[in-house]
Formats: structure tokens, C-alpha cells, sequence
């Protein structure tokens, strides 16, 4: 089970990168206003 | 853009512009004594233990002091001798509570930002807490079989995960609990603090040790839940916070001067008493004043509710915020500016009404105080029951501390009017405030408005009297052709018939009518030859007459159009054993006349804004809860105070900004399956509460005895808490088949 030594700081980095983006995504501003996305045309 | 640099309120921002005697009116009013008065926009103030604090920081320094935490609103009186206004708003901006001043319009960017962390700081929740959970699991089930280095390597894991949903997605809890105790005060923000800092630094602790029970699952989830309840319940005060913010920076902020160089563009604020102004067609008054040229016609519908066209004559007063409806530019002289103007006095009322609304407030504050106190002191003797084992003590306070947070509570609420909300919206009735729901079967007198409410805003061709050869469908159109493209109320009511004609040098003159040429001939449509001018009282249908070069064609009826479904609403009020009263701006005549046409029995005619204010507080006073029905700015005041109000879709804005429910179906008939809905959402709230109630009560003992592991009151708080939502969400499946049209097609 030593893999776990590896793989368990591995999946924490990929979290790290996740919250990361989801961060990033939101401060964007593309959570800003969800209601008027339905009523868009496509562009 | 200028305003959104000196309103930046938020972070250590200079105050003292607000000081500047060019800006003084447009921040705040004149009050007696000296004295002048303020209404701000407060970030920061979200529990009735935060208004105890903001009226403590300003005892002795101001007086008055009024807060709204429905609009998070602040408003008090302050003597600028003594101590000026740039003083006040620094020391609650040290005190945590971002004042913002509602003249200007950098709230907006504010609230954004405010949105984008909440959201951010959810998102890194949710995520750590999921993995928190992951890395927790083999302790749960299979800790004698995990290798030791292993079992320490997970811990460590959890230490570094969990400290992000901790420290950056629980920083709210840990800055109001600061802010609190540093103020000697205690909130909620407190408890959970405590909690989440007992569970962190206890099991960071441990990991270091390398053995004993460690909580990181306990404090992300916690933090979680508590984010998410406090975004759900913030999220419809923000949306009506916006539209009113909005509607001020909607305001006119510039006007044009005539100098002596000519005509030039100044802010608003530099316009003097004595400047003369211009107002181009279709643009609004700038300032209160007299009108330098002979005649115009406007619409004050915004100011008075009144959707008749006014004539001014010259020197008569016009109102800021009417509309010029003629042709040209009008020309008048500033007589009153800034805070003095008609409509910034009946928006300052309005804000008082509002700010005086929560009756139920002082009570909260003082029981919120109170609970909190029980609650850590319970923790602690929870703790102490258990000392000499300083695992179970620690174990037991955190399940004490966790099982008592009202989370469960705290969306009791806001989780059936959320569903509630959803249900009406698909009646046509947008619920601005949802704290209404809760007053709204309680209803026991309704007070409509007049025009624009009972009666629509438009005039309708009622009858032609044709006088000569011309036939009736002839006179029309050429009395259309007249008044096609004009932005006059009278022109509006002849915009449905189809353009047959086309007339050229159309003329409005103001107060008399148009005049155009069509085929060659020359018409006049207008005040009709024997009378002086049209009446502009909306009981008495307008007259007007049509003549061409030598004599008079036609004479055209224009009626005011009630609404269709007036009359059944207010037999269905009245059956329900409501009291119906009508208060309007309108002659008696005119409100009679109505008033029996529907089956109105109490009838208040000739109402200012503060009358009718005043007649709905004698009401109040009486015990009665009242639902105020209205659309101008003139019922924005009362709207502001009723128990409950209701706008119609096509009135002011600040009127809509105003009120709880916004009837954008523009039916009134909503109200009475409005009123339904609201009494389910009730019934579901008080079985939410007493549920919740009940868990937290019950529990505690049990985490005070210690057979409730940290983790577990967590669990059952989650649980709590999806079996509250899940009730409310019953709300919007609809009971009874026969009221939803749908539902009933589809069953059969």
C-alpha cells in the first residue's frame, strides 16, 4: 500500500487545482447572474 | 464613474468628501435643531445583535437612529457642529459595517463582489468538506486494519485540506465573531466560531501528536451548511437591495443651464435657486421651479399618480422628476434644489416608513443575545461535566456547540418562501420581500390607490358624437393622423386604430390640443370650443372636439378604463370578511363614483403622500394588518410602512422598489390565490420550525451526556436540514387540481 504515500499527496494537488479554477471561474464573474443566461441568444 | 470613486465606502475609504458643502444636500436633509439626517446603505449588518451594536457605536453621537435590516438600511440625525458626518461613517466602517451612501451608485459593484466571494468561498467549501469526508472514511470503518504510517498520512492529508475550508471559506464566522467581541457583544458568528476553532486547532493538535480523535470533518461540514444557509437567506434581501440601488443610479445626475455663454450641461448638485433650465421634449425636471414660458403640458404620473397630462402655466410651480410632454424645450427658474425638492422629500419619507417597518425586531434582538449566552455556557458545563477526561470533555462541548446551531432553523423559513415565491411567480405575483409571506394571511383591511390600480392608466375612445357631414369612422382617422407619434396621453388612446391618414405640421398646443393639415384641409382636435381648458380630473371622462377650418365635426368621449377584474376581487375581499378602502389623489366626485361602481364603502378622497401614510398608521394603530395596494411614487410612502404591499407592474419604479409583492401579471386577481398560498407557506413553516425546534432541543441533552460523537450532531444537522427543505419543496406542488387550469387538463 505504499502507492497511497503517492498517490494521496496527488489527489490533494488535484483538489488544490480544482478549487483553483473554481475559484478563478467564479471571481470572472461567470456566476454573476445566472437567470439571465437562459434568456440569451447564442452567440 | 466619478461617484463610484468617491462612494468606494468598503476598505479604509477617505469619508471625508461627503462634507464638501456641494455635496451636503444630495447626501443628506435638513432635520430641526441644526441638526441634518442621513439614510445609509450598512454591508456587514445581517442579525439583530449587529443593529444593537450599530445603535450602541452611534449612542450619544447621533440621534434618531432608525436601522432596516430588511434593506439594511441606516438612518439617523447628526449635528455637523458638533461632529461631521465623515467621523460617523469612519467609525462604522471600523466597526465592520461598510457604510455606503445611497445617493450614489458604487453599491452595485460592492454587492458583486460581496456575491463573487460568498460563491467562491462555498465552492472551496463543498470541496474540502467532500474531501475531508473521503480521507475521514477508513477511520470510520476499518481503523484497526490501517497501517499506522498510513493512518498518519491521512491525518496529515486531512490537515492540509481541511485548512483552506477553515480559514478561507469560514473567515466570515471568524471576522463578525471578532468584530462582535471586540464591541463586548456576542452573535452568532461567535458560537460557530468557537466551534470550528475548537475543532481545527484540537485535531491540528493531534496530527502533530500523531494520536486521539481528530475533527476536521466536524468544522468543513459545519462550515458548509452554515455558508449555504446564510447564501440562500441573503440572496432575496440582495435582489431587493438591487433594485433599489439600482433605481438611484437610474437618477438624473446632470441638467442644462442657460448662462450667459449659453447653454452648458452642470451636475445636478451645482444647479442654484435662481439658475434658469431647459428641459428638451420627452426629458425629465430637473429641479422644482417656475415655469418661464407661457404654457406646458406634462406628465407628473411619476410625483402624484395622476396619468392625465398637466397644464403649467407660466410662473406656475413644476415638480421635479415630470416629464416635459410638449413639442419643444420648455424654460424654467430653480426655486428649490437637491433635498428640497418635492421628490426628494417623498423619497426621504418613504425611507422613514420603511426603516420604522420591523415591529418584531426588538424582540429578536434581545433573544439572540440571550441564546447565544445559554449555548456557550452549556457548551462549557458540558465540558466540565466530563474534566478530568480531557478527550470526552472536548468531544462533548463540540457536539454541544454543534447540535445547538439552528441550521435546521435557519432555513426553515427561508426554504418555504423560497418555494412559496416560486408558486406565486407562476400566478404572476413576484415576491420582492418574502418576510411578507408570513403577514400576508393576516390581512384584514386593504387600502387600494386609485389610477393606475383599480382603474388602468390609459384612456379609451368611449363615444363619438359626430356634428357635421364627416362619419364617425372619418372623424377617427383623421383625429388619429393628428395625434399619431405623440407622447401625450390623449394621443396614446388613439395609437390602436389602424393609419388610414397622415397629417403634416402637426402642432401641440399646450393645454388646447394638436392642429394638423390632412388632405389638404386644416384640423384642430382639442379642448372643445365653450370650455375654457380640459378637465384633467380623471372621474369626469374628457372631452374632446375635432373642427376643422370652419366648425366643430365631432365630439370624442375619452373614458378612463377600470380593470376587469376590480370588481371580482374586492366582492372575493369582501366575502373573506376584509375590509376594502379606497385612498386616492383624486376628487371625491371622481373616488365616489368609482367607489360605487365597485362596491367600495370607505372612500378617502383628496390624499397627499402623508395623508394617506397617516391613514394607514391610525389603522395600524388599531390593530389592523394592512395590505396596501398602489403604483405612483406619491403611494411609494405608504407602501413602504403597510404590513404588506402590492405594486402594479407599470407604476414608478421607486413604488415597485417598495413594495413586497410586485403584481407583474397586472391582475389584481392574484391576490386572493396569493393570499392561499401565503397560509400554506405558513402552516409549512411552523411545522419546519417546530421540527427544528424540537431536534435542537432534543439533542442537546444527548451531547451534553456525551452519546453524541461531534461527527454525529453534525450528520443529524444535515439531516435536519434536507428533511426541513424537503418539506418545504411540498409547497410547490399545487393541492387542490381544480385551482391550477394545468394540473386539471392533465387529469382529465
Amino acid at each position: 500500500m505504499e502507492i497511497l504515500y503517492v498517490l494521496i499527496p496527488l489527489g490533494i494537488v488535484l483538489v488544490a487545482i480544482a478549487g483553483g479554477i473554481l475559484v478563478w471561474a467564479v471571481g470572472s464573474g461567470q456566476y454573476d447572474d445566472l437567470d439571465a443566461q437562459q434568456r440569451r441568444m447564442p452567440d | 464613474m466619478i461617484d463610484e470613486q468617491t462612494a468606494t465606502g468598503a476598505h479604509g475609504a477617505p469619508y471625508a468628501v461627503y462634507d464638501r458643502p456641494e455635496l451636503r444636500d444630495s447626501v443628506s436633509s435638513p432635520a430641526p435643531g441644526g441638526q441634518r439626517e442621513v439614510l445609509l446603505g450598512v454591508d456587514g449588518m445581517h442579525c439583530a445583535a449587529c443593529v444593537g451594536r450599530i445603535e450602541r457605536l452611534l449612542a450619544g453621537r447621533a440621534s434618531d437612529v432608525g436601522t432596516s435590516l430588511t434593506s439594511r438600511t441606516l438612518q439617523f440625525r447628526f449635528d455637523p457642529q458638533r461632529e461631521p458626518l465623515s467621523a460617523l461613517l469612519q467609525s462604522l466602517d471600523d466597526a465592520g459595517f461598510g457604510p455606503q451612501v445611497l445617493a450614489q451608485d458604487a453599491g452595485l459593484r460592492a454587492q458583486r463582489d460581496e456575491r463573487r466571494r460568498m460563491l467562491a468561498r462555498i465552492g472551496v467549501a463543498v470541496i474540502c468538506a467532500m474531501q475531508v469526508m473521503m480521507l475521514a472514511w477508513p477511520s470510520y470503518t476499518s481503523d484497526a486494519e490501517v497501517d499506522a504510517g498510513i493512518a498518519q498520512l491521512l491525518r496529515w492529508a486531512q490537515a492540509v485540506v481541511a485548512t483552506p475550508g477553515v480559514l478561507y471559506a469560514g473567515w466570515p464566522f471568524f471576522r463578525g465573531a471578532w468584530l462582535a467581541l471586540r464591541e463586548r457583544a456576542v452573535n452568532m458568528d461567535v458560537t460557530v466560531a468557537a466551534s470550528v476553532a475548537i475543532a481545527y486547532g484540537a485535531s491540528l493538535l493531534r496530527t502533530v501528536i500523531g494520536e486521539g480523535e481528530i475533527y476536521y470533518d466536524t468544522a468543513t461540514m459545519f462550515v458548509m451548511l452554515l455558508l449555504i444557509g446564510r447564501f440562500v437567506e441573503s440572496r432575496t434581501r440582495v435582489q431587493a437591495g438591487e433594485r433599489l440601488r439600482r433605481l438611484a443610479g437610474r437618477r438624473r445626475l446632470t441638467a442644462q443651464r442657460e448662462s450667459a455663454q449659453g447653454i452648458e450641461t452642470v451636475p445636478l448638485s451645482a444647479v442654484a435657486v435662481g439658475d434658469t433650465m431647459l428641459v428638451a421634449p420627452g426629458e425629465s425636471v430637473p429641479v422644482d421651479g417656475a415655469l418661464l414660458d407661457a404654457a406646458a403640458e406634462l406628465d407628473e404620473a411619476l410625483l402624484t399618480g395622476e396619468s392625465q397630462a398637466v397644464v403649467r402655466r407660466g410662473g406656475e410651480r413644476l415638480l421635479a422628476g415630470s416629464l416635459n410632454l410638449g413639442q419643444q424645450g420648455l424654460r424654467m427658474r430653480a426655486e428649490s434644489v437637491g433635498a428640497a425638492t418635492r421628490l426628494a422629500q417623498i423619497t426621504q419619507l418613504l425611507q422613514h416608513a420603511q426603516g420604522e417597518r420591523p415591529r418584531f425586531q426588538l424582540l429578536a434582538d434581545r433573544l439572540a443575545g440571550a441564546f447565544i449566552l445559554t449555548v456557550l455556557a452549556l457548551a462549557l458545563a458540558g465540558a466540565a461535566l466530563w474534566w478530568p477526561d480531557a478527550d470526552k470533555s472536548l468531544s462533548v462541548m463540540l457536539a454541544v456547540l454543534v447540535a445547538s446551531c439552528p441550521c435546521a432553523l435557519s432555513l426553515a423559513i427561508p426554504a418555504a418562501t423560497a418555494a412559496a415565491a416560486s408558486r406565486l411567480a407562476a400566478l404572476g405575483v413576484l415576491t420582492a420581500r418574502p418576510e411578507a409571506l408570513a403577514r400576508l394571511p393576516q390581512v384584514d383591511t386593504v387600502l387600494f390607490d386609485k389610477t393606475g390600480t383599480l382603474t388602468r392608466a390609459e384612456l379609451r375612445i368611449a363615444q363619438v358624437e359626430t356634428l357635421a357631414e364627416p362619419d364617425e369612422a372619418e372623424c377617427l382617422a383623421i383625429a388619429a393622423a393628428l395625434e399619431r407619434g405623440l407622447a401625450h396621453p390623449i394621443a396614446r388612446a388613439f395609437a390602436k386604430l389602424p393609419e388610414t391618414r397622415s397629417a403634416s405640421a402637426q402642432k401641440q398646443v399646450p393645454g388646447r390640443g394638436v392642429e394638423g393639415v390632412v388632405d389638404g384641409h386644416r384640423y384642430s382636435l382639442g379642448v372643445p370650443a365653450d370650455a375654457m381648458t380640459w378637465t384633467t380630473d380623471t372621474a369626469v371622462d374628457t372631452v374632446i372636439e375635432l373642427r376643422d377650418e370652419r366648425r366643430a365635426l365631432a365630439r370624442i368621449r375619452l373614458a378612463t378604463v377600470v380593470r376587469e377584474d376590480a370588481a371580482d376581487t374586492i366582492v372575493a375581499l369582501l366575502n373573506a370578511g376584509i375590509e376594502v378602502e379606497l385612498l386616492t389623489g383624486d376628487g371625491e366626485q371622481a373616488a365616489a363614483a368609482l367607489a360605487r361602481r365597485l362596491g367600495i364603502r370607505k372612500v378617502h378622497a383628496r390624499q397627499t403622500p402623508e395623508q394617506k401614510l397617516a391613514r394607514l398608521q391610525a389603522l395600524q394603530q388599531e390593530g389592523h394588518v394592512v395590505l396596501a395596494v398602489g403604483d405612483g411614487i406619491n403611494d411609494a410612502p405608504f407602501l413602504a410602512a403597510a404590513d404588506v404591499s402590492a405594486a402594479m407592474p407599470q407604476g414608478a419604479a421607486l413604488a415597485q422598489s417598495r413594495a413586497d409583492l410586485l403584481l407583474v401579471g397586472d391582475s389584481l386577481a392574484a391576490l386572493m390565490p396569493a393570499r392561499q398560498i401565503a397560509r400554506q407557506a405558513q402552516r409549512r413553516i411552523r411545522e419546519n420550525v417546530t421540527w427544528a425546534l424540537a431536534y435542537n432541543l432534543g439533542v442537546l441533552p444527548l451531547a451534553m451526556m456525551g452519546w453524541l460523537a461531534p461527527w454525529m450532531a453534525a450528520l443529524g444537522m444535515s439531516l435536519s436540514s434536507l428533511l426541513v427543505v424537503a418539506n418545504a419543496l411540498r409547497l410547490r406542488v399545487p393541492r387542490s387540481p381544480a385551482a391550477e387550469p394545468l394540473n386539471y387538463l392533465e387529469a382529465h
